[in-house]
């Protein structure tokens, strides 16, 4: 029977393609939506609950004083505080923009014992003045820095004194182990940020402090210690868990889990439409088949089964096509869309749901023929015309 | 007198067409022998091709009792009469009935999967049934590459491929040349004389009804004269 299956979806070539071939897109750009989804998700997971994050009250775009890092660090259950600022940045050209931050080395691993380098690395950022340390995706990215051990960064917000673009020597590649702390993008040392700036007489702030915190800490105690710390202060501070942050810097880019699931779900019924379209031509085309079969001894669920099996052969077949190719992908996907959802990544539980839909589009889409070649009559079925 | 392979006590069958109630058979009551060549012959609308089809399982009656093969058909649920119908009968129709897009031994292997041979049994014994009727050299030519009466004669092996008691042919020939036809007629009277197959088959041609070795008339779904071309028996 699984050879007549076979032949019945050959019989249509161009109409199995097209009905295989759009299940496969559908399926490809399901797997693409969910793993953007899982993506920030999984950084919103992985954060932490007892790493805490300062910044202005008024918006992450406006900067806090500098000196505010040596007061909260003196709060109470604070183990360690590093400060960052955005320097965005990019190198050569505006197109190839990725984060780079201006950072406190000698804390930067203390606060983020996830990010690993290997010593050498570690001990050049720590000791050379204009050194840098990149993510191994963005090292994947721009390969001439690992070749020249030079990274050169025109600076859009703060533009190099000199006019010309700031130069970096290469320290060493950094990876991750968690999806909160993402491979691409670049620090480089707080103390060649401030003193290039102070050199023009600019006096540079701080995006955020990031601190660690001791075990047991109470972190309602010092989140609200460290607000009201600053509360008549030249700037108002908000301080957050990491996790709490991470949730709010999404939501500041729009509902997008909610945008991207109606994407999926509207390309999910219109596939479905077109499978179940598909499948009932077949079972049309099929009727004086059934009815031949019947004739022969299969019984109405034979009949059942063969209209069910071509559109679930159809189905998975265009699904694994589709989950396929979001495998192939992956990691160039991750490249083109690295700058906007940083640590892009399939998750296993993805193709799994890949798998399950194809399953679910082949079953729905074949239980209405499949139904009526159970239910038809075989003298009725033998009347019909045939393909 | 040879035990009897069909046996119709009191056959009715009705259609609704249009509001109306349509008798097709009215309490048929008729007896064929087994290893008999009938030919059931008729104007149209006298009933030949229901009577055919209640006979070989297809439809279900409204009424009396249907005995076929030893079996009280009537009686079987649609599952029990697929079976049956495997086991029992192989079927000749006017149009082929082939599948197309498989090739003449997958279609006269099709009826085999059924049974429980093996895949190389089903494959020899489709070889054998298709040399049978003289298309040992088209196997795996698919019915479109085929002519009308090497069709039929595709249809007809695989009729015979499960080696059934009955065989149900409904205007085998109608769709024939004359050449074709006699091919095709030779071939059930062979099934009948050498293999003791019962055959019933529905014909308007009198020169095709002239093979068999029994003529059945219906009229109005009921039953007409018998005319036997060759004494009961005789063909035994």
């Amino acid at each position: 029977m699984f050879k007549l299956v076979v032949q019945n979806l050959l019989s249509h070539p161009i109409r199995s393609l097209i009905t295989a071939v759009s299940v496969a897109v559908a399926l490809f750009l399901i797997c693409l939506l969910t793993s953007i989804v899982t993506t920030l998700q999984s950084g919103l997971a992985a954060a932490s609950a007892t790493r805490l994050v300062v910044m202005s009250s008024i918006s992450l775009f406006v900067d806090i004083p500098l000196s505010y890092q040596e007061r909260i660090a003196k709060v109470d259950g604070i183990e360690n505080i590093v400060k960052w600022q955005w320097f965005g940045g990019y190198y050569k050209d505006q197109k190839n923009f990725f984060a780079q931050f201006a950072v406190d080395p000698e804390r930067m691993w203390a606060v983020y014992p996830e990010v690993k380098v290997d010593e050498a690395t570690k001990q050049k950022f720590l000791t050379q003045r204009n050194a840098c340390i990149v993510g191994w995706q963005l090292a994947a990215e721009f390969p001439e820095w690992l070749e020249t051990g030079k990274v050169p960064i025109t600076g859009a917000l703060f533009p190099h004194p000199s006019g010309e673009a700031w130069q970096f020597d290469l320290a060493g590649v950094y990876r991750s182990e968690a999806a909160n702390f993402d491979n691409r993008t670049m620090f480089f040392r707080w103390d060649l940020f401030e003193e290039t700036l102070k050199s023009t007489g600019d006096a540079p702030g701080v995006g955020v402090y990031v601190m660690s915190v001791e075990p047991g800490a109470d972190i309602e105690r010092m989140k609200a210690e460290i607000e009201g710390m600053f509360e008549n202060g030249p700037a108002t501070v908000r301080c957050d868990t990491e996790s709490e942050f991470t949730r709010q810097f999404i939501s500041m880019l729009g509902d997008i889990p909610m945008f991207l699931g109606w994407i999926g779900a509207g390309v999910l019924v219109a596939i479905l439409l077109g499978a179940i379209n598909a499948m009932l031509m077949a079972g049309r085309e099929q009727t004086h088949d059934v009815g031949i079969l019947k004739a022969l001894g299969f019984t109405n669920s034979a009949a059942f089964g063969l209209l069910i099996a071509q559109s679930l052969v159809l189905c998975l077949f265009g699904g694994a096509l589709g989950i396929g190719l979001a495998a192939a992908l992956e990691a160039p996907i991750a490249l083109a869309i690295g700058s906007a959802f940083p640590g892009f990544f399939i998750a296993d539980s993805t193709y799994i749901q890949a798998a399950l839909v194809s399953l679910g589009v082949g079953l729905a889409a074949g239980a209405v023929p499949a139904w009526n070649a159970l239910r038809v009559n075989c003298v009725e079925a033998l009347r019909a015309k045939g393909a | 007198m040879a035990e009897s392979m069909i046996r119709v006590r009191k056959l009715t069958k009705r259609y609704q067409r249009g509001g109306e109630t349509l008798t097709v058979l009215d309490k048929l009551d008729l007896e064929m022998e087994e290893g008999r060549f009938y030919a059931l012959m008729g104007p149209s609308g006298s009933g030949k091709t229901t009577l055919l089809n209640l006979v070989g399982g297809l439809d279900t009656a409204d009424d009396g009792e249907l005995i076929v093969a030893g079996e009280n058909i009537a009686e079987l649920s649609a599952d029990e009469l697929a079976h049956w119908r495997a086991a029992n009968v192989g079927f000749v129709f006017q149009g082929f009935n082939l599948i197309g897009v498989l090739t003449a031994r997958e279609n006269v292997e099709l009826p085999l999967k059924l049974t429980p041979l093996s895949s190389s049994q089903r494959r020899q014994q489709a070889e054998t049934a298709l040399k049978l009727v003289g298309l040992g050299d088209r196997m795996d030519h698919r019915p479109r590459q085929l002519s009308g009466g090497q069709e039929q004669r595709v249809a007809i092996a695989r009729a015979i491929a499960t080696d059934p008691k009955v065989i149900l042919a409904d205007e085998p020939t109608g769709d024939l040349d004359r050449k074709s036809a006699e091919q095709v007629l030779d071939l059930l009277v062979r099934l009948n004389r050498e293999f003791k197959k019962t055959i019933l088959m529905v014909t308007h041609d009198p020169a095709a009804a002239e093979r068999a070795q029994s003529i059945v008339h219906l009229d109005k779904g009921q039953l007409g004269r018998i005319e036997h071309n060759q004494p009961v028996g005789a063909a035994r």
